[in-house]
């Protein structure tokens, strides 16, 4: 059992939607993680987001948001926060995303003890891979709060050295 | 005459949009519109055909083991390449365990409380709920404090003011029919069904290395070592972990879900009389039992007209049948001109109109089948095996239909089952289906390896010049098909042709809506501020548009608006 989940949501064929893809890898390429760390590219997933968090300790989430704020702003935010509105009418299974799981975690008694998410607000989500210039920009500062929660934590990351080449491949050339 | 529009604004764009004109409190007129743009090709123009799978297993959140194997059997198919049998079986049991954890998620978490109103379980007795469980089914689950802990928790709920996960539904709504302890029981069971959904999904995760996106397939194969004394690669371990799952998630399935459909379906019957829409079905045979994919443990074909003995078979992997009959049509969708095509001439330059009733008015192309509108999904799959009569599907169809004859006092028969209510039961009967051959499937892949068999990979060979090929998946959702176009070794053309896209395609050139569109009309639509029996209707194909994004909305804009027009 995890003790923290670290995660990037989101579609690495939708521009800057692929943002937390690209944290995580770059990451995992700069850092190691204590055993009881999980770091995890998650992609779009509904529901199946609660067998990831199953059992899981803290959670830190990366993820583009969508808020006030210039395109590349960084944002923080804590459960309460997440959960303030309640979720839109399910339509697809697309639907239910983190807060829904979220909920149903709590439904279940295993509500996870901490919960961070680090948003940047995209400057364009559609259809083509890569990032935008304001979005890949902010990933340093995306970074540096991810490290600074875990070190909250009591599960410091490491910095390699040298770090390694982080392994983007949907954005290398055909 | 009134418009209702339901328009979900999830995430930053809507996916699927609705349009119905309601006169005299039923549905005359409908539009099914797909409101996001996607183009795989623009991205997969120029790749590596070999690394498709990885591209197309991120179309879709959802749908991520299924758009990945059916990317490697195009490829496959295009280069004439068998693939290991050990191969076969392993991605056969990971389409399984994938299928039955989406068809419990779709009916308890995303569609149950359509029927079920969660308000009216509050005034449930939960010994008569435990009383009546138990008069349904063996399910050693369901005792009165199970029922009991259940209530105190939606009371608990309910009594912080905040609904959570519960809220936004039509509650005490008057087309909910269910009695305070079917409503109670089926709460329960939506708490239950989360377990075991994960149960289904842990498979896919020892199979597949990793969920969402799996790790584990290439083009010829894939890459699960086999070795049953290396803990590092597929053993005896991991084998006999996934059949437990596999009983477990079973029996589940067997002795939950179905005596659920049966009881929430007995108390609903004039939802097996709306909702039949476009009675063409098309379903592709899957579950292959050898290496060139000849034979299938789950049959394909076509009907039309709703009549099973015009049954006729898609039998093979590169099948004629369905190779020559597939053509999408753009006539009334967002991209530039109106012609009908194959999918491998197919361009997709986008050409957006605004929505025109009587013009273009989705992104979603129109898939036609010898021009002919398809229904696809379980229940396309359920008719087309009943009419060839698969033992399993036969089996299965013919006990639930008359447990809801016997239930209703009417004679169900074939006919009801298309239906928006006989789709729910479609699919569950399916997923008992597909859970009876994952045993069988999970035995021959134990026997295969036991025999001294331990191949799963034949290397890819691209030759010069140009190869075209197809592959496709009796998906949770319906018949997949991807295309693929290959020159010199880099792909030259790719299309998609989505279950959803077959279901909710708009009008095509001739002027025929789809199969969305067809179901809505004469749905009842009791109050337009609140089209519950719409939201039924359409949940009931269970609606994927591959084009998932998260972002996340922690301001409260993401709304999903229903306008009466």
């Amino acid at each position: 059992m995890p003790a923290v989940t670290v995660f990037g949501l989101g579609n690495i064929l939708m521009g800057d939607d692929g943002l937390g893809s690209y944290v995580i890898k770059v990451l995992e390429a700069r850092y190691e993680f204590p055993s009881d760390v999980d770091v995890l590219d998650a992609g779009t997933p509904g529901l199946e987001l609660s067998t990831i968090l199953e059992d899981s300790g803290a959670l830190i989430i990366v993820d583009t948001v969508r808020a006030e704020g210039d395109a590349g702003t960084v944002k923080i935010y804590r459960r309460e926060e997440i959960l303030r509105h309640p979720p839109a009418q399910r339509i697809t299974p697309h639907d239910p995303g983190l807060k829904e799981t979220l909920l149903v975690l709590e439904l279940q008694g295993e509500t996870p003890p901490e919960v961070l998410v680090v948003g940047v607000v995209p400057e364009s989500v559609e259809y083509g891979v890569g990032l935008t210039d304001a979005v890949r920009e902010a990933v340093p500062a995306a970074i540096t709060a991810i490290v600074d929660e875990l070190e909250r934590l009591g599960r410091p990351a490491l910095p390699r050295d040298p770090p390694l080449e982080p392994d983007i491949w949907w954005e290398r050339e055909p | 005459m009134a418009r209702i529009v339901v328009d979900p604004v999830t995430r930053i764009e809507g996916h699927l949009r609705i349009d119905v004109e309601v006169t005299g409190g039923s549905v005359q007129k409908s539009w099914a519109s797909g409101q996001m743009w996607r183009g795989i090709e623009v991205i997969l123009q120029g790749r590596d055909p070999r690394d498709a799978w990885l591209f197309t297993q991120r179309f879709c959140g959802v749908c991520t083991t299924v758009h990945a194997i059916t990317s490697v059997r195009a490829v496959e198919n295009a280069l004439d390449l068998e693939v290991p049998l050990n191969a076969q079986y392993i991605r056969n049991l990971i389409l399984i365990a994938h299928a039955m954890h989406d068809h419990i998620v779709h009916f308890y978490h995303l569609s149950a409380l359509d029927w079920v109103d969660i308000t009216s379980a509050l005034q449930a007795d939960p010994v008569a709920t435990s009383r009546l469980a138990e008069s349904l089914s063996p399910w050693p689950y369901n005792s009165v404090q199970s029922m009991r802990a259940t209530k105190a928790k939606l009371e608990s709920i309910v009594a912080s003011g905040q609904l959570g996960i519960f809220a936004n539904g039509y509650w005490g709504h008057p087309a909910m029919k269910l009695p305070p302890e079917v409503n109670l029981l089926a709460v329960n069971h939506y708490l239950q069904a989360l377990e075991y959904q994960r149960k289904a999904n842990q498979i896919v995760t020892i199979l597949g290395s990793k969920t969402p996106n799996i790790q584990n397939l290439a083009v010829g194969g894939v890459a699960n070592a086999i070795n049953l004394d290396n803990q590092a690669t597929l053993n005896m371990t991991k084998l006999y972990q996934i059949k437990d799952l596999f009983d477990e998630v079973l029996a589940f399935v067997q002795q939950v879900y179905i005596p659920d459909i049966l009881a929430v379906g007995s108390l609903y019957p004039d939802w097996l009389g709306y909702g039949a829409g476009v009675t063409n079905y098309l379903a592709v045979p899957d579950l292959p039992l050898d290496t060139a994919g000849t034979q299938f443990d789950l049959p394909g074909g076509t009907i039309m007209n709703g009549d099973v003995s015009s049954v006729k078979p898609i039998s093979r992997f590169g099948d004629e049948y369905f190779r020559d009959n597939v053509e999408e049509s753009i006539a009334h969708s967002w991209y530039d001109g109106d012609w009908s095509r194959h999918p491998y001439d197919e361009d997709t330059v986008p050409n957006y109109t605004d929505f025109e009733d009587d013009g273009k008015y989705s992104w979603v192309k129109s898939p036609r089948f010898a021009g002919e509108p398809m229904q696809v999904g379980p229940l396309s799959q359920i008719l087309v095996g009943y009419a060839q009569g698969h033992d399993l599907t036969v089996k299965w169809v013919d006990t639930a239909l008359s447990e809801l004859s016997s239930r209703t006092g009417v004679n169900v028969g074939v006919g009801h089952v298309q239906s928006t209510l006989g789709r729910h039961a479609a699919r569950a009967l399916r997923c008992a289906i597909i859970g009876d051959l994952a045993l069988r499937h999970w035995g021959l892949l134990v026997e295969n390896i036991g025999s001294g068999d331990t191949e799963i990979f034949n290397a890819p060979v691209f030759p010069r010049g140009e190869q075209r090929g197809f592959g496709f998946h009796e998906a949770p959702r319906g018949a997949l098909s991807h295309w693929v176009v290959i020159e010199n070794g880099k792909i030259k053309n790719y299309q998609a042709v989505v279950p959803t896209t077959w279901n909710a395609s708009p009008r095509d050139a001739a002027g025929q809506i789809g199969p969305y569109e067809a179901s809505l009309l004469g749905n009842p639509v009791a109050d337009p501020e609140r089209p519950l029996e719409v939201i039924r209707t359409v949940h009931s194909f269970d609606p994927c548009l591959a084009c998932a994004i998260h972002t996340l909305d922690v301001e409260g804009n993401e709304i999903a608006k229903v306008r009466a027009l």
